[in-house]
């Protein structure tokens, strides 16, 4: 293979793929008039473009793709739908949202009132009794009796009676 | 020109430039513009003219003739999308022929990448549906090696697949190809030369 043959060979590509035109295709042909090996290869490229190249559409494809226009237009309606009502809905979220702000607003915004002694003592730390806490819980029960016991309750209390029990 | 001859929708006359034959590019932007206020009509008339292009791009990868529809439909249905978008924001282009060509070439590749997963082979339905009985051993070895490089095809580097289906199955220009797919018409004919290098390199190690 020359170096004009190695030149040429990606054109000999697209010459089987008809794209080429022009100064390039003259000059291709001209090449390939004289040269049998690149002769070869470009029956060889051709070959390969023929296999890989798809028969024409058949009835089945030709009938489905008759029913594109109409049924692309009817699924470009519902999405159209479908995002209208997420946007209704979305709005109506909106709304209600700032109805419940607005009301909670006085609420939230109130200047927070100290409370009562009484209530402030019940508020501190008091050191539980280890004897009634472990009865009170149910933890340790094995008769599997305490189903609704829920891991993040089981595991509150768990610690409760091992910080009682001074480990 | 394109005119709304149907009763009770908005009616829409776009003159383009006052020429007889307008480009299509801008044959495109006005029906998609009449479809966006109103005019089905316009909708029909760009899926007709654009129809056989999308088709032809993602026929490779579908299993049926409704699969390759189906595709052929969210390609439509997101490139409206795009150009509804565009006009939305006040303008800009509207090349809906390149936006459809590169949204079915990545709807392409998604689905061949699910079909993958799923174990499922695409180009059943053309090959079942050109399947004919077999009448002498070298059609039989015809349709095997053609069944073989159309598999190869499906194997070959994105890129390489991406250009070599847009030159060979939606025949576009070279110039087209690079457009769509966002690359240099040199680095587009680079690609499909490698693809067919591979192509011809899988057909001579192939026994039969």
């Amino acid at each position: 293979m020359t170096p004009t043959c190695q030149e040429l060979a990606p054109l000999l590509s697209l010459r089987a793929a008809g794209a080429l035109d022009g100064e390039e295709a003259a000059r291709v042909e001209s090449h390939l008039a004289t040269c049998a090996g690149c002769r070869a290869e470009a029956e060889q490229a051709e070959a390969a473009l023929d296999l890989a190249r798809l028969p024409p559409f058949g009835p089945a494809e030709r009938r489905a793709a008759g029913e594109l226009p109409e049924r692309a237009l009817a699924a470009f309606r519902r999405a159209d739908a479908r995002r209208g009502r997420m946007r209704r809905a979305l709005a109506g979220f909106a709304v209600a949202a700032a109805a419940a702000l607005a009301l909670l607003a006085p609420a939230l915004l109130r200047k927070p009132v100290h409370a009562p002694a009484a209530e402030q003592a019940s508020l501190t730390w008091q050191s539980p009794d280890p004897d009634t806490l472990w009865s009170e819980t149910d933890v340790l029960a094995l008769d599997g009796s305490s189903d609704a016991t829920d891991s993040s309750t089981l595991s509150t209390e768990s610690t409760a009676v091992a910080t009682a029990d001074g480990f | 020109m394109i005119e709304d001859e149907g009763e009770g929708r908005p009616s829409l006359r776009v003159v383009t430039g006052g020429t007889a034959r307008p480009r299509a590019g801008l044959e495109d932007e006005a029906a998609v513009a009449a479809f966006l206020v109103g005019d089905d009509e316009a909708f029909g008339e760009l899926v007709r003219r654009h129809q056989g292009l999308v088709i032809a791009i993602v026929r490779r990868y579908a299993r049926t003739a409704e699969d390759a529809r189906d595709l052929a439909q969210r390609t439509f249905l997101r490139a409206f999308e795009a150009a509804r978008r565009t006009l939305r924001r006040g303008g800009g282009a509207v090349p809906f022929k390149s936006w459809l060509v590169r949204i079915a070439v990545n709807l392409a590749k998604n689905h061949l990448r699910d079909e993958s997963r799923f174990a499922r082979a695409p180009l059943e339905a053309i090959e079942a549906e050109h399947a004919s009985a077999p009448d002498g051993p070298e059609r039989l070895e015809r349709a095997e090696r053609q069944r073989r490089v159309r598999q190869e095809v499906l194997r070959l580097p994105r890129r390489q697949r991406e250009v070599l289906t847009l030159r060979v199955d939606a025949e576009l220009p070279f110039a087209d190809i690079a457009l769509a797919l966002g690359i240099t018409e040199n680095a587009a004919k680079v690609s499909f030369h490698h693809a067919v290098t591979r192509l011809r390199a899988g057909i001579e190690e192939d026994p039969s």
